[in-house]
C-alpha cells in the first residue's frame, strides 16, 4: 500500500516534471510522503522535526548515522564516511537543489537507509527527517 | 574431418577478459553502498585502465587479439547472423562478426560509464551525469548478458567450448568444408 501509493505520487510528479524541470518544491515531496503515509495508515499522526532530528543523528545500532556523514549540522558541508569527500549541504535552505525530485530523494534514501539501518526506510521515517531537514535554518548550529 | 589445436587468444588476452569481468561485477555490486564506494572507485579506474590497455594490445597483440582480425562491416555481422539461422554457420577462429560487435559496443560503454563515473565521483556536472553513469552502466549489463547468450549460442552451433577457451586459450579446429571458410 505504501508502494503502491507513493508510486502513483511518483508518476504524477514525473508527468508534472516532464513539462517543468524542478517544480518540485521540498514541500511537495513531503506532501507526497504525507499522502502515501496516509493511505498506508489510517494511525498516522503526522511528520516529526524533532523525531527527525533524533532518527539523524542516531547510529541505530550500526557504527554509521546520517550524521556520519552530512554532519550534526546539515546546513553545512558534509564530509563522507569511507573516502572522506566533501558532500555539499543537505538542508533545503543551504542547498536548494536538496529534495526537488522525487526520484532522486527516493534513490538517496534507499542507499543511505541501507547503509545505516541495514533496511530500507520507512515512510514515516523519510517524512520526520524531511521535516526536520526542511527547518534547519542555513548556517544554524544545529 | 582433421581437427587442429590452434592458439587463439594469448595470455593478456585472456587476463584481459577475465579481469574485465571481475571489475565488472565488483563494481556492479559495490554500486548501491557507501560503505564500498572506495572499491567501487578502484573497481572504476580498473575497468578504464583495463579496456586502455586492450586498445592498445588491439595493434599490438598476437594475431586474434588485433582489430585487424575482427575489422568486420554491418554486413559481415547480418551474413553471420543469417548463417546462424539457416543452420549454415559460417566459423570464424577468433571474434566472430556478432560478438565483434558485442565488443565494441562493451569498450565504448566502459570508457563511457567509467569516465562518468570518475565526473560524478569527483562533483564535475550535475545529477545527469550520476544518471547517465548509472544508465550508461545498466545498457552495459545488459550487452554483457548479449554476450554471454552469444557465447553459449555460438558454443552449441559451433559445437566448441568458447569459454574453455577463454581459459586455455586454445581452440580445436576444424579444416573441411565452411568451417575454415571465413578464417583465414
Amino acid at each position: 500500500m505504501v508502494k503502491a501509493g507513493f508510486i502513483a505520487f511518483a508518476a504524477g510528479s514525473l508527468v508534472f516534471g516532464a513539462t517543468a524541470a524542478h517544480a518540485l518544491s521540498p514541500s511537495d515531496l513531503l506532501k507526497g510522503y504525507e499522502a502515501s503515509a496516509r493511505s498506508a495508515s489510517t494511525s498516522f499522526g503526522g511528520f516529526s522535526a524533532q523525531r527527525g532530528r533524533a532518527f539523524f543523528q542516531t547510529t541505530h545500532g550500526g557504527d554509521w548515522s546520517c550524521s556520519s556523514c552530512h554532519t550534526q549540522n546539515p546546513a553545512t558541508t558534509g564530509k563522507h564516511a569511507k573516502t572522506n569527500k566533501t558532500i555539499a549541504p543537505l538542508a533545503p535552505a543551504a542547498n536548494p537543489d536538496r529534495f526537488t525530485s522525487v526520484a532522486e530523494a527516493e534513490k538517496w534514501f534507499k542507499r543511505n537507509c541501507n547503509d545505516v539501518l541495514g533496511r530500507e526506510c520507512t515512510t514515516q521515517e523519510k517524512g520526520d527527517v524531511l521535516a526536520y531537514l526542511m527547518q534547519v535554518a542555513p548556517g544554524a548550529a544545529k | 574431418m582433421a581437427r587442429m589445436r590452434v592458439f587463439v587468444w594469448d595470455v593478456p588476452v585472456r587476463l584481459f577478459h577475465w579481469l574485465l569481468a571481475a571489475s565488472f561485477t565488483g563494481a556492479f555490486l559495490t554500486a548501491e553502498s557507501e560503505r564500498y564506494r572506495d572499491v567501487h572507485v578502484a573497481l572504476g579506474y580498473t575497468v578504464l585502465g583495463l579496456v586502455a590497455f586492450r586498445l592498445l594490445w588491439a595493434f599490438v597483440g598476437t594475431r586474434y587479439a588485433r582489430l585487424s582480425s575482427f575489422a568486420f562491416g554491418p554486413r559481415a555481422v547480418v551474413d553471420y547472423l543469417e548463417s546462424i539461422v539457416t543452420f549454415r554457420p559460417q566459423h570464424y577462429v577468433g571474434h566472430n562478426p556478432a560478438g565483434s560487435w558485442v565488443i565494441y559496443a562493451l569498450v565504448v560503454l566502459a570508457l563511457v560509464t567509467g569516465a562518468a563515473g570518475y565526473a560524478t565521483y569527483n562533483d564535475i556536472g550535475g545529477h545527469w551525469v550520476e544518471d547517465f553513469h548509472e544508465g550508461a552502466a545498466n545498457v552495459m549489463l545488459t550487452l554483457v548478458f548479449v554476450h554471454i547468450a552469444g557465447v553459449v549460442v555460438s558454443s552449441l552451433v559451433h559445437r566448441e567450448n568458447l569459454v574453455k577457451a577463454m581459459v586455455t586459450g586454445y581452440k580445436w579446429v576444424t579444416r573441411s568444408g565452411h568451417a575454415s571458410g571465413p578464417a583465414d
